[in-house]
């Protein structure tokens, strides 16, 4: 199962804050429908605000990819911030990568909310350019950007931001917990298991259920296990339901061995650490 | 005013009722008689040339301590020990080889070397204001509201002359039989201790409430000291041996010796830890000096060593606890902290020993005497000094802090610009501060490479850089000094909303001169940023300041960007009407350009 999907899974399962930020791009566009790109290409630079958010409605509407550029122009030459709010939002519902290098700059305006927008677009965007200016968001001083960018980053599937956001995790971004239960590889979920009981459950909850639902082969089973027998033994209510949300989104090309662990757990039998590995 | 003169031999426990009672011996002596007429230093001459010749009397070199249970002292060399059981009510005050005090009713001596128990005496219901020794007998002034008493003491306890006073008498001093005792705020009374009679007369012209021994000669004075030698009888015409502080403003406003009418306490107070320390050397000219050109002053645990002449600081030291008291010697000083340890600083402030007094102490009296506290290795320099003060102190030591800064600012050192920018980016820094170190860092005129590598850094959550570089400040500086290595660090600052707008202003206003066409790409994406939704004039002023610079690096693309954006509805009003005139001056300046080419 592609990681997108198990996010898009998990994210169903424990309502993640921003899942809907983070959604799959729009829906195609009725058949007969076409966007004239010149005459919104003269209304996005007509300089009247009532215009170009009209053209921005159309292109969200239709979402025809061919006008990326033109919002990407939009963005390059700048408008006020209702305008680049809504440019922003049709950029990322366009999901066009070409876009990433137009969305970048805005990650870092002085604008919260432009900002924040520019984040979550790019996680639609994706690519290197989107990648690396979500890893910068990481490193910036606004507490919702971090998260936004942190949870961008799971979804875009950087491998190369762990270590960053084992950095975060501690310092009030719960959101790097997801990204690094969709990401981790090898001893970097061991590590994340790890801190289960170092840190509060409520800010490595978001990760777990990622990680146990994972079938390639970077997530070992080891972590999995160990994972699983930690929660049967907090026997809370939460460690509870998380196990019985895994149980039951458990991917059927899954490790058995795993969900029978999992059941395990659910019913109180400790789960051994022995090799699952096929 | 009344005035009486009493001459006694008798045992310390009659010295109560008869001092009290009509029994005392009443004289017609004019001691410390108001109404003497000036008799031009004729009669202190003669006293002074009686005692000139006689060997000077030091006081003991101890520090002792006063702590809950009593006291606590050492040798300075820390070699000797002793404690005293008891509740002191008074500071002790180290007269000769004694340590004085008052307990309870008593005033006792102690043997300043041993702690034994040289004698004790009754108070006669007065507190102890000050206590002086010639190597053989006592002087002491005992005074509340209302009198003051002088009493002589011999070296066996016994008391001796006596004189009662409606004047307020001040801290004495004694030498060869003799108790120099200020009063009146003028006059210093030279009375023999034996029998209270006065000798001979001091008329100063400065404030005198205190006569004291450094290292064996005497001084009168309060802010500043006269020097009782050959010259003391030119006093009244302000032409004897004297020496004073530069003025010079001190965090807490420290005072050097005080008025010498407040009778000392055993307990402490603010000004136990707010002082100065210094110690009058003589020439063999006569000319008075203070220790070896420095004194120092402390605030709380910080000690400030300063320059005698000009009052510059030389030094600073933050030590671990406050400083409770302490003496200076005639190069160096002597200071005890109130974790009671005792530290022997050089003249520049290094340690030389340092030992304990073997418990807490509120307070502290030490003598240094004549003796130089010898040179330790050489400190690093002040500015590093001062940044290590500064790393040390908590945000409630402000006002140490300011001075501290404010000399920093005055110094060439290139070390100074990086202390300036640790502390403008220091989230330990008080904010108040922080602004007087950005501004006095925006005029360093040196120090570039510090400057050049602090803006490289930026805000990172991820590696801990929690507050942003002081660009503002930096980049007035490097501007300043037409650095343009400056110029993309200033750019990728322009894109950094960590950075206040008032320091993105700066950075726009620096890339105007410093920015080459490597920055052009920094500067259209800020301008295309903010050119609509600049929020604030220090923005609003960046964004100008901004096409000033894209002008003047990014030719026909440039020109074409500002041009469009001026008139553009949805540039931001206050940016859309600057621009013109921004793209009226640069044509200006290529036209220029042009006819000089």
């Amino acid at each position: 199962m592609p990681k997108l999907a198990v996010i898009g899974l998990c994210a169903a399962t424990l309502a993640l804050p921003n899942a809907v930020a983070f959604a799959a791009p729009a829906s195609k566009p009725p058949a007969h429908a076409t966007l004239n790109l010149d005459s919104t290409k003269k209304a996005l630079e007509s300089g009247d605000e009532a215009q170009v958010l009209a053209a921005l409605d159309e292109i969200e509407k239709l979402a025809d990819r061919r006008a990326a550029p033109l919002v990407e122009a939009l963005l390059g030459r700048g408008a006020n911030s209702k305008l680049l709010l809504r440019a922003i939002a049709v950029a990322g519902a366009l999901a066009a990568p070409s876009s990433s290098s137009a969305l970048a700059p805005y990650v870092k305006h002085r604008a919260p909310e432009v900002r924040r927008a520019a984040a979550q677009s790019l996680a639609r965007t994706k690519g290197s350019v989107a990648i690396s200016a979500l890893r910068d968001a990481l490193r910036s001083n606004d507490p919702a950007l971090r998260g936004t960018a942190a949870e961008g980053l799971g979804v875009l599937g950087a491998n190369e931001a762990v270590p960053d956001l084992f950095v975060v995790l501690p310092k009030e971004v719960p959101e790097a917990a997801g990204a690094i239960g969709v990401l981790c590889r090898a001893d970097e979920c061991q590590r994340f298991v790890g801190l289960l009981g170092k840190l509060p459950f409520d800010v490595m909850e978001s990760g777990f259920l990622p990680l146990l639902l994972r079938t390639d082969a970077a997530a070992p089973d080891a972590a999995k296990l160990h994972l699983i027998e930690q929660l049967r033994r907090m026997a809370t209510q939460k460690s509870g339901a998380l196990l019985a949300s895994a149980l039951a989104s458990y991917p059927t090309n899954g490790n058995p061995k795993i969900r029978a662990a999992i059941d395990a757990a659910i019913h109180g039998r400790p789960v051994t650490s022995t090799s699952t590995e096929p | 005013m009344s005035i009486r003169r009493s001459f006694l031999a008798f045992a310390p426990s009659a010295l109560w009722l008869v001092g009290c009672g009509a029994a005392s011996v009443n004289s017609s002596s004019k001691a410390l008689d108001p109404d003497w007429q000036n008799d031009a230093g004729a009669s202190i001459a003669q006293v002074e040339q009686r005692l000139h010749s006689l060997p000077r009397v030091a006081n003991a070199r101890v520090a002792v301590g006063v702590s809950d249970a009593g006291l606590l002292a050492s040798s300075l060399d820390g070699k000797s020990r002793w404690t005293y059981s008891g509740h002191p009510t008074s500071a002790p005050l180290i007269a000769g080889a004694l340590v004085i005090f008052s307990e309870g009713d008593q005033i006792v001596a102690l043997d300043a070397a041993t702690g034994s128990k040289s004698w004790s005496i009754g108070n006669r219901g007065l507190s102890l204001r000050g206590a002086a020794n010639d190597g053989s007998l006592s002087a002491l002034v005992l005074a509340d509201s209302h009198k003051s008493l002088f009493l002589g003491v011999s070296r066996a306890g016994t008391t001796l002359g006596s004189v009662e006073s409606k004047a307020d008498l001040g801290v004495p001093a004694a030498r060869g039989g003799v108790a120099f005792v200020p009063w009146s705020s003028q006059y210093v009374s030279a009375l023999d201790i034996n029998s209270g009679d006065e000798n001979g007369r001091l008329l100063a012209r400065v404030q005198v409430s205190q006569a004291l021994n450094f290292g064996g000669d005497l001084y009168f004075g309060e802010q500043g000291l006269l020097r009782f030698d050959e010259k003391a009888r030119f006093a009244s015409t302000n032409q004897a041996n004297h020496v004073g502080l530069p003025k010079v403003e001190l965090p807490g406003k420290p005072s050097w010796l005080g008025s010498g009418l407040v009778n000392p306490l055993s307990q402490a107070n603010a000004r136990t830890k707010i002082r100065i320390f210094a110690a009058p050397v003589a020439s063999p000219s006569g000319e008075v000096t203070l220790g070896a050109g420095t004194f120092a002053a402390s605030y709380f645990r910080v000690v400030f060593g300063l320059d005698s002449k000009s009052g510059a600081l030389r030094w600073v030291r933050a030590l671990p606890a406050d400083i409770v008291g302490g003496a200076a010697a005639s190069s160096g000083f002597v200071l005890c902290d109130v974790n009671g340890k005792v530290w022997s600083l050089d003249r520049a402030g290094a340690d030389v020993t340092a030992f304990e007094l073997g418990g807490k102490i509120r307070m502290c009296s030490a003598d240094a005497g004549a003796d130089e506290v010898p040179g330790a290795p050489a400190r690093s320099g002040l500015a590093v000094q001062i940044g290590e003060a500064l790393d040390n102190l908590e945000p409630t030591m402000a006002e140490a802090e300011r001075y501290l800064v404010s000399e920093l600012g005055k110094l060439e050192d290139p070390i100074v610009t990086k202390s300036l920018i640790d502390l403008s980016s220091s989230p330990r820094v008080p904010p108040d501060l922080r602004l007087e170190t950005r501004r006095l860092l925006a005029l360093r005129k040196n120090g570039t490479e510090y400057m050049l590598s602090a803006l490289a850094r930026h805000y990172d959550f991820v590696s801990g850089v929690l507050l942003p570089p002081p660009v503002g400040p930096l980049a007035d500086a490097l501007a300043a000094s037409a650095e343009t290595r400056a110029a993309p660090l200033l750019a990728k600052h322009l894109n950094d909303p960590a950075n206040s707008a008032d320091d993105v202003a700066h950075a726009a206003r620096a890339l105007t001169k410093l920015a080459t066409p490597a920055e052009y790409d920094d500067l259209r994406t800020f301008f295309a940023l903010y050119r609509a939704t600049a929020d604030d004039e220090a923005l609003v002023a960046a964004v100008v300041a901004c096409a000033e610079a894209l002008l003047r690096v990014g030719g026909a693309d440039a020109r074409a960007l500002v041009e469009r954006a001026a008139q553009d509805p949805l540039t931001q009003n206050d940016v859309r009407r600057a621009l013109p005139a921004v793209l009226a001056k640069s044509a200006n300046t290529g036209t220029a350009q042009a006819a000089t080419h």
